[in-house]
């Protein structure tokens, strides 16, 4: 994590009014507001159907919201394209819920790619790839073929390619949801040390032993609205 | 990591994935190649030769009598009347037994026997050179074979027709072989590489997601094409010349090949066909680009 941004920026993510619909009337967002602060660590909670992952992809651009407006960086992240919004992505980690793994490719090629495409060199892949591995558990599954690893194993993968190539902004979509309590922590073990090193981190759960003792913000999703938002400021 | 490797390595793993289909490609280009160059070579050769021909290309009235003075000036009227021309020459009975007793050289005690105008007077007449369509040269003489006095006019028709349909009917072989070849290197590049990018929808989606540019997703594919295009009209094309080379040692001596002065392509025509098959593959491959990965 050598190249973290300074915090020039005090917001990392704004949206305004954002609602998303998906066809044929499905209201996953409505009118969500929301600021998050460079170096936050901000968890999304909220009952299974409540748009957690819809709020996630539209922060990364995976969807476009139907109405409102998202800026990442201070950047309308919806307006960009090309050059500009692959080097923003660059600095996204998103670790899907659905894991996007490359099935019938090796863990290491896995974790590799978000580091491949901003030219990192070589060596350095291969020694930050082994380093995460051994800081989840993994290092024994560095040629496995990730098709063939368990789910919570696949989980974990998924976890270390979002945070390789040492983002300003991880998404977290579910991480621990396949996980016994001790490779949980090894987890949040991680996620606090990206989040200590400046980096900005947005974890969607529904599993409350992530965050029951935390003095970090939490914010509740129910059926696409804010229903509370608790700790650090209020929205 | 620069660039450059990247791109190689993600053209690597490519290659490891279709080699087969690549493979095919990559003969189908050759192959094309080879019968358009085939083709074109004898074309190109066909034409040199043509020009060689139409040097010499003449047309000669035999007349009835020997033209008087008058007479001449009159014929050379009517004759600059239809057509520009580039000379006009009479040569009288006289003139004409001498040629032929040279020709003949030493046999030319054969004509001892004959009266010494026994050939007929006539006029050769050479049009200009840029008038020398087969069309052109027919009307003409059959223009010249309705002068008065005249017996006969001759510039070798049969053969001079025969060479000019000959010559056509090639270049229409030219421009079929052409197409052919346009065809399967913009489809069968395009071809490929969309069975590239469908069994890899995944990882291309993926590399978007992570930030990968367009530049890094799409030039692997263009590198891929361009390199079809290179190795396959290589290939072809050395293919030809190895035919070339076989045919000229295993016909050499006396024979049509000679005749015609049978030459290989120049170094620039290689390199212009070599520089249009990377063109079109690489076309073919952004063609498919285009189309699938929607970038
Ligand atoms: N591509 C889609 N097309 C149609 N509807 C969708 C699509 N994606 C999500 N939805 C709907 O939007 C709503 C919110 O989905 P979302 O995945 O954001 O929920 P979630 O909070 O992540 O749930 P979970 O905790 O189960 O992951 C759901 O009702 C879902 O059915
Ligand atoms: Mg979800």
């Amino acid at each position: 994590m050598t190249e973290m941004n300074a915090p020039s920026q005090p917001t990392i993510v704004e949206l305004i009014k954002v609602s998303k619909h998906y066809p044929p009337d499905v209201t996953a967002l409505a009118d969500v507001s929301l600021t998050v602060e460079t170096g936050e660590m901000f968890f999304l909670i909220g009952k299974s159907g409540a748009g957690k992952t819809t709020l996630l992809k539209l922060i990364c651009n995976m969807e476009t919201p139907s109405n409102g407006l998202i800026e990442v960086a201070g950047q309308n992240i919806h307006g960009l394209k090309g050059k500009k919004l692959a080097r923003l992505r660059q600095k996204i980690g998103v670790a899907y819920q659905d894991f996007k793994l490359l099935t019938d490719r090796t863990v290491a090629e896995n974790i590799a790619i978000s580091m491949e495409v901003s030219y990192k060199k070589p060596p350095v892949i291969s020694k930050r790839v082994k380093d995460l591995l051994a800081q989840l558990e993994l290092s024994d599954k560095h040629d496995a073929i990730t098709g063939e690893l368990s789910r919570g194993e696949q989980q974990r993968v998924t976890l270390a390619r979002a945070v390789a190539n040492s983002p300003t902004l991880i998404l977290v979509d579910e991480p621990t949801g396949n996980l016994d309590s001790s490779t949980t922590e090894k987890v949040m073990n991680l996620l606090n040390k990206c989040n200590s090193s400046g980096a900005t981190i947005i974890i969607a759960t529904h599993d409350d032993s992530l965050y029951r003792h935390t003095d970090h913000r939490i914010m509740e999703l129910c059926r696409g609205k804010i229903r509370r938002v608790n700790g650090g400021v209020q929205v | 990591m620069n660039f450059w490797f990247a791109v190689l390595r993600q053209m690597g793993r490519n290659l490891r994935q279709t080699w087969a289909s690549q493979l095919m490609t990559l003969l189908t280009v050759s192959l094309s190649v080879l019968i358009f160059a085939f083709f074109y070579l004898i074309y190109t050769n066909m034409l040199n030769a043509g020009d060689k021909l139409g040097d010499d290309l003449r047309l000669i009235i035999y007349l009835e009598d020997e033209p008087g003075p008058e007479m001449k000036e009159q014929l050379r009227r009517k004759i600059t009347d239809f057509d520009q021309v580039q000379d006009i020459k009479f040569i009288s009975k006289a003139e004409a037994h001498d040629r032929f007793a040279k020709q003949l050289g030493q046999n030319k005690d054969v004509l001892e026997d004959m009266p010494a105008d026994f050939l007929p007077a006539s006029v050769e007449v050479v049009p200009l050179k840029t008038l020398r369509n087969l069309n052109r040269v027919k009307l003409f003489s059959e223009y010249l074979s309705k002068l008065p006095g005249t017996l006969k006019v001759q510039y070798g028709q049969e053969w001079v027709e025969r060479f000019f349909y000959f010559t056509r009917l090639l270049s229409i072989v030219v421009i079929l072989s052409g197409s052919l070849l346009i065809l399967t290197t913009v489809f069968m590049v395009a071809y490929t590489i969309r069975l590239t990018i469908m069994g890899r929808q995944a990882e291309l989606e993926l590399l978007r997601l992570v930030g990968a540019t367009n530049d890094y997703i799409r030039t692997p594919f263009m590198l891929e094409g361009l390199m079809q295009g290179l190795f396959g009209s290589t290939f072809g094309l050395v293919s030809l010349f190895a035919l070339y080379q076989w045919i000229k040692i295993r016909f050499s001596g006396p024979g049509i090949l000679n005749l015609f002065n049978f030459t290989f392509f120049a170094p620039q025509t290689l390199v212009l066909i070599i520089i249009a098959s990377i063109l079109l593959c690489t076309v073919g491959s952004y063609m498919s680009m285009q189309k699938f990965l929607r970038i």
